[in-house]
């Protein structure tokens, strides 16, 4: 199977160059499959980047990029690849109804049974237009349409930016249950490190476009035995880079 | 794939019928209203005459009345194509990535060459016959009217041609492929729609200017040097002029017109004798006839939808390139 020959994503001397500079430079890393990733890094380090070119929607300046094997272009994103964004676009005149049979029509390998139940799980009325959702029950709608696409890679920017506490706790949840359950592997970027803590078993730390640190989450810890919990390693990378 | 985009052009579909039919019940009401004041008048057999065949202030008080009202309407139809492109073209794809949306749309499984192709046709297909629909309707308002109404103008006076035939269809797919590239390029709206009304008039209005010579032109000949070749309105005369004794066009005929001196003693002066004299042996017109128009209509057409292709392929091009 392609799968297992293939990881879910490689990236060799990855960089991209926006008209203000390198976003993203020499980027040479593998995430690897049924793992949960977390991607960290100050603003501008090159998350959304690096994620934008594993989609597809952005197209590398310099080196290469596969995912399980293919090489995103602008046709379509891979099958199994999906992507939630922090703008958790949705088209805000739909139901959550017509949200899910928007994901049915879109995607041939849908689930609508078990898109159903997460939108039933997070207690979203169907009948909603999308634009009158809270922000938490936004976020559920989109995570459903995106798990019902039954991916093998979940990439999440920032999924809980905008998010109360509460929120923030329910969806992380919902996010970890699912994708332990089905092995499914899980890019996730976000600020809040102390969240990522129980979650991720896996590092990807950016600064200034650049890869600084990745690797297993308990060997990363184990190499650096000052630092007792991935936040306080990931901050300490962190503080170096900025008094560098 | 096509429910979502028809989800999504759902407003659109309903704002275009609801317009369509306004306008449709007010062009019926118009032309039964004025298919009673042709009888009221006893102008029926005149409308199919012309101005010329009638008798009395009648017809004359009828044109008043109606002229304005139905060139209105012509005016409506050249309007139409603009708008389909401003308000269903322009904003297709630049209100996707507005929104931010198109990044739904491009992380489905579906390729974005599908989910063009499906958003270019549904959104196409309503607006065309929307178009086609109010173009018979107003002519068949015009066809009442006959003679008396701004048919008398001829076939190619530009508000009867240019809402006639395919030329409306041909229009609007040109405003609407053009509307969709802007759209799809400068991924703002506002931006696609300012540029679809600008570009589109500009074309139009160029594409206007020479399409008569799309068609190379019958010359007609008279023999009576003092009369023009072309007696009524119906061809497009696209030159005219004097011809020497061996037939050749003379290229300025000013100078040999002069007849003012030629005056005989009750101060009549005989134009035709004093021309032949002068050299001037016969006029000729060059003219597109009146049964070219469908063949000018196609060519005309052709070359918008020749644009319009090449502006389906710029979109496939736009929407498909990574940034």
């Amino acid at each position: 199977m392609s799968q297992r020959e293939h990881p879910p994503v490689l990236a060799e001397g990855l960089g991209k160059k926006y008209s203000r500079g390198w976003a993203l430079r020499d980027c040479s890393l593998e995430v690897p499959a049924g793992r949960i990733v977390a991607l960290v890094g100050p603003n501008g380090a090159g998350k959304s980047t690096l994620m934008g070119m594993i989609t597809g929607l952005l197209r590398p300046t310099t080196g290469r990029i596969s995912v399980f094997g293919d090489e995103p272009n602008g046709r379509g994103m891979h099958r199994s690849v999906s992507f939630l964004t922090q703008a958790k676009p949705l088209y805000p005149q739909f139901t959550v109804a017509e949200t899910l049979r928007y994901g049915r029509n879109a995607n041939p390998g849908w689930d609508q049974a078990y898109a159903e139940e997460l939108v039933e799980k997070a207690q979203v009325p169907f009948a909603a237009k999308v634009g009158t959702l809270s922000g938490g029950q936004r976020t559920r709608v989109a995570l459903a349409l995106a798990l019902g696409k039954r991916p093998r890679l979940l990439m999440l920017d920032e999924p809980l930016a905008d998010l109360d506490p509460l929120a923030r706790e329910s969806v992380l949840r919902t996010l970890v249950q699912e994708c332990r359950t089905q092995g499914i592997t899980v890019l996730l970027s976000s600020h809040v490190l102390a969240e990522l803590e129980d979650v991720c078993d896996h590092l990807v730390l950016l600064a200034d476009g650049r890869v600084r640190l990745a690797g297993d989450v308990s060997a990363l810890l184990r190499a650096n035995a000052q630092h007792r919990t991935l936040s306080q390693l990931a901050l300490a990378y962190m503080r170096m880079e900025v008094a560098a | 794939m096509t429910w979502i985009v028809w989800r999504q052009q759902r407003p659109v579909f309903i704002t275009l019928v609801a317009g369509l039919a306004v306008a449709v019940v007010a062009v019926l009401v118009l032309r039964a209203s004025m298919s009673a004041d042709l009888v009221a008048r006893n102008l029926v057999d005149c409308a199919a005459k012309g101005l010329e065949a009638c008798m009395g202030p009648a017809a004359t008080e009828f044109q008043t009345a109606w002229f304005d009202k139905m060139h209105i309407a012509l005016a409506t139809v050249l309007a139409a194509p603009v708008l389909i492109g401003v308000f269903v073209g322009a904003p297709l794809f630049a209100r996707e990535f507005e929104q931010g949306t198109h990044a739904l749309a491009f992380t489905q499984s579906v390729s974005r060459t599908r989910w063009m192709a499906t958003k270019f046709l549904v959104a196409a297909l309503p607006a065309l016959v929307v178009v086609v629909v109010y173009q018979l309707v107003v002519h068949s308002w015009l066809d009442v009217a006959g003679q008396l109404g701004p048919l008398s103008t001829g076939e190619f006076y530009f508000t009867v041609f240019d809402s006639r035939g395919v030329s409306p269809v041909a229009y609007t797919l040109f405003a609407y492929t053009l509307g969709m590239f802007a759209g799809a390029l400068f991924k703002r709206t506002l931006v696609a729609m300012t540029l679809t009304l600008g570009l589109f008039v500009v074309v139009r209005v160029v594409v206007g200017g020479v399409r008569e010579s799309l068609i190379t032109p019958t010359r007609l000949i008279s023999g009576d040097v003092a009369e023009p070749a072309v007696a009524d309105r119906g061809p497009l005369v696209v030159r005219s002029g004097y011809l020497d004794a061996k037939g050749n066009v003379i290229a300025d005929p000013a100078p040999m017109m002069n007849c003012g001196s030629k005056a005989d003693a009750q101060g009549v002066v005989d134009t035709a004798a004093c021309y032949r004299e002068n050299g001037l042996a016969q006029r000729y017109a060059d003219v597109i006839p009146t049964d070219q128009a469908t063949t000018l209509h196609l060519l005309e057409g052709s070359i918008f939808a020749g644009l319009a292709v090449l502006f389906v392929l710029g979109s496939v091009w736009a929407v498909r390139r990574q940034v």
